[in-house]
């Protein structure tokens, strides 16, 4: 099989939709459904990740030729666990309120697949830039998901966005949005929505 | 009677699944059938209990006493990781039949939530070490009625006419809403 | 270097690196860390108590401490007790602040709570559930008033409002604080609190 060299732009554009790590691959749920039932939660893991990811293929990129094969995994591991932990202490550090809301799903970033997933299927397999736009790209695709998910979550849970009041008190608050059930079913709905958004573009393109 | 809520909280109340939302990369591809999804349980029961005594000891042995906590994270998953290797190691030799039941899952239980997620919760929560154990079965039996419950259910979705976006992991998502749902009617039964 | 030297010495190399790398950032945070923890539970026993302007621990057990309040007079005000219990859909963690006899609940805040958005969560509204908890009676044990009534002094004495739709937020908290005054009693009896003036 020949692989077609993709251009950079496609390289991180790639993670934004057509293999958007949540609802394409769907990779990293636990944390989506967890942390989406505020924007700010959303906000504070979205960077968390995108950290992790973006050091860490960077540093499996960076190492790849040198690490033999039979210990890449726990290499790789120990190398996603460190950034993990860096984000997790400094959040407890200087945002003690946002890491108590996160609960243990900042830590839990170490097994989210998205992260070991991009290092064993590219990052160790590409050049350092490649992989940082990989990275960069699937990072992307994961914020706007759970961004999505935290807007729609806080706007129909609480009334608000980032806290501040939106809608008026005529609005009685969906609590379900702010639960588990919520949670569930928003996702299903949102990765239900891009598949038919995909066969659409699939449609449209078989016809000249 | 305080592990008696932890066990409660850990089955229904806060159910694994259904509450913390872990465990579903595997949930979802597994979940089809209900033989494979007992297995599935059986063997994640088995390392979560395993992870309890383990994460346990390193945390009040190791991390602790020598101020060592901004290992947790590493040290935890590299147990995990190593137990599960040797897990299935011992069950390849002991046990084929029971390697072909349930060894074919432990390979995918290293990366998920549940494991980690049990040892981290339960460090969180600060058990002592028998709460630890009744808190990680609690874990295993929860999760694997979540996943058994899913696979009824998603037995008989294979046979319902499913609109095309919806099929997969769309309707397993709201299918584990709506139980989701349920599972919360159980809340507020300890009193 | 043959395969085997090499996965060692990587393992090795990975090992070493990540580990000084954390432990300098272990480092960094810790005391911040550290402060955060301290200060909440400072926040929480300095505020129950009106006009208090130090806290000291004395006592500490599981989901259970007493801390001294005093004014900058260095005068005993009261205690400030942190107490943790189950709640409706998880654990409750609460600040109860009383006088120094242990005979009036001065204020209440709640620390950690996990209860339903919008019905249970309501017990850390101050205007739906805390303020009817100000200057109650607690020499006989505190009850619950259903349906809840609007003025603070429709109340009795040692009565407090439950939350319409949560009662059993509200009983939870009820019983937890119920529960601590108590052991602060009995701790009391047994010398175990300083009652220095």
């Amino acid at each position: 099989m020949t692989m077609a060299q993709k251009t950079i732009g496609q390289e991180f554009f790639k993670g934004l939709w057509p293999e958007n790590p949540v609802t394409r691959q769907l990779l990293g749920l636990c944390s989506v459904l967890a942390v989406s039932n505020a924007v700010i939660n959303g906000i504070a893991m979205g960077l968390a990740v995108t950290f992790v990811l973006v050091f860490s293929s960077f540093l499996v990129s960076l190492v790849r030729k040198i690490v033999p094969n039979q210990v890449r995994i726990a290499s790789f591991i120990v190398i996603i666990a460190s950034f993990v932990t860096i984000a997790d202490r400094v959040l407890a550090a200087y945002f003690p309120q946002l890491s108590k809301a996160m609960g243990p799903y900042v830590p839990l970033i170490v097994v989210n697949c998205i992260i070991l997933g991009r290092a064993e299927a590219f990052a160790s397999k590409n050049k350092v830039w490649p992989s940082l736009i990989d990275a960069l790209g699937m990072s992307g695709g994961y914020v706007l998901t759970l961004l999505l998910m935290g807007f729609i979550r806080e706007l129909l849970g609480n009334r608000t966005i980032l806290g501040a009041q939106i809608l008026g008190q005529w609005f009685e608050p969906w609590v379900v949005m702010l639960l588990p059930p919520g949670a569930f079913i928003m996702l299903g709905l949102i990765i239900a929505i891009s598949n038919f958004i995909e066969f659409k573009i699939k449609e449209r393109r078989r016809q000249p | 009677m305080n592990l008696l809520i932890i066990f409660i909280s850990a089955v229904l109340i806060n159910n694994f699944v259904f509450y913390y939302f872990l465990g579903l990369c595997p949930y979802l591809g597994v979940s089809r059938k209900i033989g494979p999804s007992i297995s599935m349980g059986m063997a994640v029961t088995f390392v979560l209990s395993l992870t309890a005594v383990s994460s346990w000891m390193i945390n009040h042995w190791i991390l602790i006493p020598y101020g060592l906590d901004y290992l947790q994270i590493v040290s935890f998953i590299l147990v995990i990781a190593a137990l599960v290797q040797l897990v299935e190691m011992f069950i390849r030799k002991v046990s084929p039949p029971l390697y072909q039941a349930m060894g074919i899952y432990l390979p995918l239980i290293t990366t998920n939530c549940v494991i980690m997620g049990l040892a981290l919760l339960a460090a969180m929560k600060n058990y002592n070490f028998l709460e630890t154990v009744v808190f990680g079965v609690s874990a295993g039996i929860g999760f694997t009625l979540a996943i058994v419950l899913m696979a009824a259910i998603r037995e008989q979705l294979e046979l319902a006419d499913v609109p095309r976006p919806l099929r997969g992991a769309a309707i397993a998502l709201i299918t584990a809403g709506i139980i989701s749902l349920a599972f919360m009617g159980f809340s507020g039964i300890i009193k | 270097m043959n395969l085997s030297t090499r996965m060692i010495v990587v393992l090795t190399a990975v090992g070493l690196l990540s580990g000084s790398f954390l432990a300098i950032v272990g480092q960094v945070t810790k005391e911040r860390i550290i402060f955060n923890k301290r200060h909440e539970i400072e926040m929480a026993a300095l505020k129950v108590v009106p006009g208090a302007r130090s806290v000291k621990m004395i006592y500490e057990e599981r989901d259970f401490a007493v801390f001294e309040d005093r004014d900058e007079a260095g005068h005993l005000l009261g205690y400030a007790l942190q107490a943790a219990g189950t709640g409706f859909q998880d654990k409750i963690v609460l600040e109860i602040g009383v006088n120094a006899e242990l005979t009036t609940v001065l204020s209440l805040t709640i620390i950690e709570q996990k209860e339903t958005p919008g019905l249970g969560a309501k017990i850390t509204s101050e205007e739906d559930f805390l303020r009817y908890w100000q200057n109650r009676d607690c020499t006989k044990e505190l009850t619950l008033r259903k349906p809840p009534v609007k003025e603070p002094g429709a109340l009795a004495s040692n009565e407090v409002n439950a939350i319409t739709g949560a009662t059993i937020s509200s009983r939870a908290v009820l019983n937890i604080v119920n529960e601590a005054i108590k052991k602060a009693r009995q701790l009391k009896t047994e010398g175990k609190l300083s009652g220095m003036n």
